[in-house]
């Protein structure tokens, strides 16, 4: 644990490259994973898995570096795995164990002692709301309760960072909001990295704080969520109650010219205080009541299409 | 709901090294296999033999207490039959009518000491060889098949790759189990059927006597393991069906022992009709290569080296060559033709399977 660097970014890759044969699946990436929740998306066959194996050490890169909290993970796996939970897309277990046997399996398998092992899987299970399932055969448990289970044996081991692979796939939605709220317990209460790879855009809009957008083997777009679904024009979103008509009449009567959404919503282009001045004087000559004033921001799957959507080596230059 | 739910909470203990990894893969890999209720009846039956080992062992002592173990060394050096005094039979014979030490008579004590670690000795090598090894080449079928291909069936491979553990960890996790197994069924028999020996004989000076034997016990237990427990996990790591596995680790043992069987068959008949044709020409006929077997060894005999002709195909055969290696760590078999070529042959497939098996089980991390 002591040679573990104290460096601000827990992944850090620079020019991978990584080919299958004649087929090149991540092609000069490069990548920051910053403590916090990061979302790794893109479509399939984008190199997401492919780009998980490299950061734990489990695939030959052809160019490039990973370093892992300053480790290098080809050198160093042990080290590596010491602070790195994973949980898996495939579901991966050993048949015959109970959940509670799998998770301490895991426990075992990260060098947490016997005895200890037990009561720790149990602490983590209970903390998953895994209920009496945990006794039942992986086998036999429900998908829900399988991605409890992995999930537990992921974190057992109290890593530093955890890594996701579609960790929402087959649940449902009060299972996947609880998930997601765990992520964000780990994150933001435990100062954990989470490194979530998923399809599930609207995952990503819940709980991340930083997303790379992942396409073709090559780095699409990557930053903070909410600066990348910035628009390009700085736009507020104006609920009110009260005639849309006449505020929008009003807010045009001031030189603000806004965009009627439905019967209440309006976006407006204010970018300055005094504009946002104009808008208070125009709604409160309206006579309508403002419910909600907000910046607005982009759908993350608008981003997200758009990014995926470019041209390569534009997308490659812009990464 | 836990009645006391702590929330999330860190963990601040000591971590064990990558080989702590190891004993939890072989503990969990044994309490998986124990499940198997064909392998806990397999394994009472392992223990069964040493039974009737034992009464033998009995009987042996039961002679040399009511002295009349000089009489049945004239015997046996007479060819007579001294089947009544039980299991023993042919072995005792064999053993006794061969020993210097009956045709000598200087000294009675010195005689014993000898008399009784020959057969000793060619008990247990008869017991490792007849009932143990082909009861362990079924244990060993029913447990290690499933080891390495049932991960690869359930892509538990993640489980353990992304853990602070490397390949070698594994294996010798997955060896592990199936040293267990062997310990169970051959050891640990072997290492009882001797003091059940020490037991029944008529001093504890025994122990002296014979302080050896279970070394040599361990040693032809070890002998037994290697190539048949990397074998098996050889076939185990190429398919994720352990059905194919056991096929091919069953389709092996019988297939050798076919071929074995057949050639030393065609050298039998080769060497009748050498020695026919020999005495039709009224020519001494030079037959020690190839002699006939005594009409009344039998094959438990035959496992304690009661036959003393040299099996040229014995390494063809993994049951066969192992068994010539185990009549070399009983002091039964001397002769260096006779267990070099098993003994590089088991080498060398021991090191195939290593190969095979490191090759397998890192296939994922070479990717």
């Amino acid at each position: 644990m002591s040679r573990l660097s104290p460096v601000e970014e827990p992944v850090l890759a620079t020019g991978i490259v990584k080919r299958y044969g004649k087929r090149t699946v991540l092609d000069r990436v490069s990548l920051t994973v910053h403590p916090g929740i990061t979302g790794l998306v893109g479509p399939n066959g984008a190199g997401k898995s492919t780009l998980v194996k490299a950061i734990l050490g489990l695939v030959r890169l052809a160019e490039g570096d990973v370093r892992v909290f300053g480790l290098d993970p080809r050198r160093e796996p042990h080290a590596v795995r010491r602070n790195v939970g994973v949980v898996p897309e495939d579901e991966c277990s050993v048949p015959g164990l109970s959940g509670v046997e799998m998770v301490r399996y895991a426990a075992q398998l990260s060098g947490i002692p016997g005895i200890e092992s037990l009561r720790r899987a149990h602490e983590v299970l209970d903390w998953c709301d895994a209920g009496q399932e945990r006794y039942r055969p992986v086998e036999t448990l429900s998908v829900g309760m399988r991605q409890k289970v992995a999930f537990a044996a992921a974190i057992v081991h109290d890593p530093r960072m955890v890594i996701l692979d579609e960790p929402t796939n087959g649940l449902d939605p009060i299972e996947r909001r609880a998930m997601l709220g765990r992520l964000t317990t780990l994150a933001h209460d435990h100062g954990k990295t989470v490194f979530v790879s998923t399809h599930v855009l609207p995952d990503v809009q819940a709980i991340c704080d930083r997303v790379i957008v992942l396409a073709a083997g090559r780095v699409r777009l990557k930053g903070r969520l909410d600066e990348l679904t910035r628009p390009v024009a700085p736009q507020l979103r104006l609920e009110i109650t009260g005639s849309v008509a006449a505020c929008l009449d009003r807010l045009a009567a001031v030189g603000i010219r806004g965009r009627r959404l439905d019967d209440d919503t309006l976006h407006l282009p204010v970018q300055d205080a005094a504009g946002l001045e104009r808008l208070w004087q125009a709604t409160r000559a309206a006579g309508v009541v403002v419910r909600a004033l907000t910046p607005v921001q982009e759908r993350f799957e608008d981003v997200f299409l758009r990014a995926i959507a470019q041209p390569q080596e534009a997308a490659h230059a812009a990464s | 709901m836990p009645l006391h739910d702590v929330g999330y909470r860190a963990w601040q203990g000591h971590r064990r090294g990558p080989w702590s990894a190891a004993v939890a893969i072989a503990t969990t890999g044994t309490k998986l296999a124990w499940t198997s209720r064909w392998l806990r009846r397999a394994v009472f039956f392992a223990w069964s033999p040493a039974l009737f080992f034992a009464a033998s062992f009995f009987a042996f002592e039961q002679a040399i207490d009511e002295g009349r173990i000089t009489s049945l060394q004239e015997r046996a050096a007479r060819g007579s039959n001294l089947d009544g005094i039980g299991l023993l039979g042919t072995i005792l014979a064999d053993t006794l009518g061969r020993s210097d030490a009956a045709q000598t008579h200087v000294d009675r004590d010195a005689e014993l000491v000898a008399t009784r670690r020959l057969v000793w000795s060619r008990l247990l090598l008869a017991f490792m060889r007849a009932p143990q090894a082909v009861l362990l080449a079924v244990v060993v079928g029913l447990v290690a098949p499933a080891l390495i291909s049932r991960d690869l069936r359930a892509k538990a491979w993640l489980v353990y790759f992304t853990r602070p553990l490397s390949g070698i960890h594994y294996i010798a996790g997955k060896i592990a189990v199936l040293a267990t197994v062997v310990a169970a069924v051959t050891v640990l028999p072997a290492l009882a059927l001797w003091f059940a020996g020490v037991l029944v004989s008529p001093s504890v000076w025994v122990v002296v006597e014979t302080w050896d034997l279970p070394l040599r016990i361990v040693a032809a237990s070890v002998a037994l393991a290697i190539p048949t427990v990397l074998v098996a996990l050889a076939y185990s790591s190429l398919t994720a069906e352990s059905r194919i596995a056991s096929f091919a680790w069953f389709a092996t043992w019988a297939a050798c022992w076919i071929a074995h069987s057949s050639l030393a068959t065609a050298d039998f008949v080769a060497a009748m009709d050498a020695h026919a044709t020999a005495v039709a020409e009224g020519v001494e006929s030079d037959d020690d290569q190839w002699r006939p077997l005594p009409r009344r060894v039998n094959w438990v005999a035959r496992a304690a080296g009661v036959d003393t002709t040299i099996d040229r195909w014995s390494w063809i055969s993994p049951y066969h060559a192992i068994g010539v290696i185990q009549a070399w760590i009983f002091g039964v078999e001397t002769r260096p033709e006779a267990y070099v070529p098993p003994l590089i042959a088991m080498i060398v497939v021991s090191l195939v399977s290593i190969v095979v098996l490191a090759w397998r089980v890192t296939a994922p991390l070479r990717a």
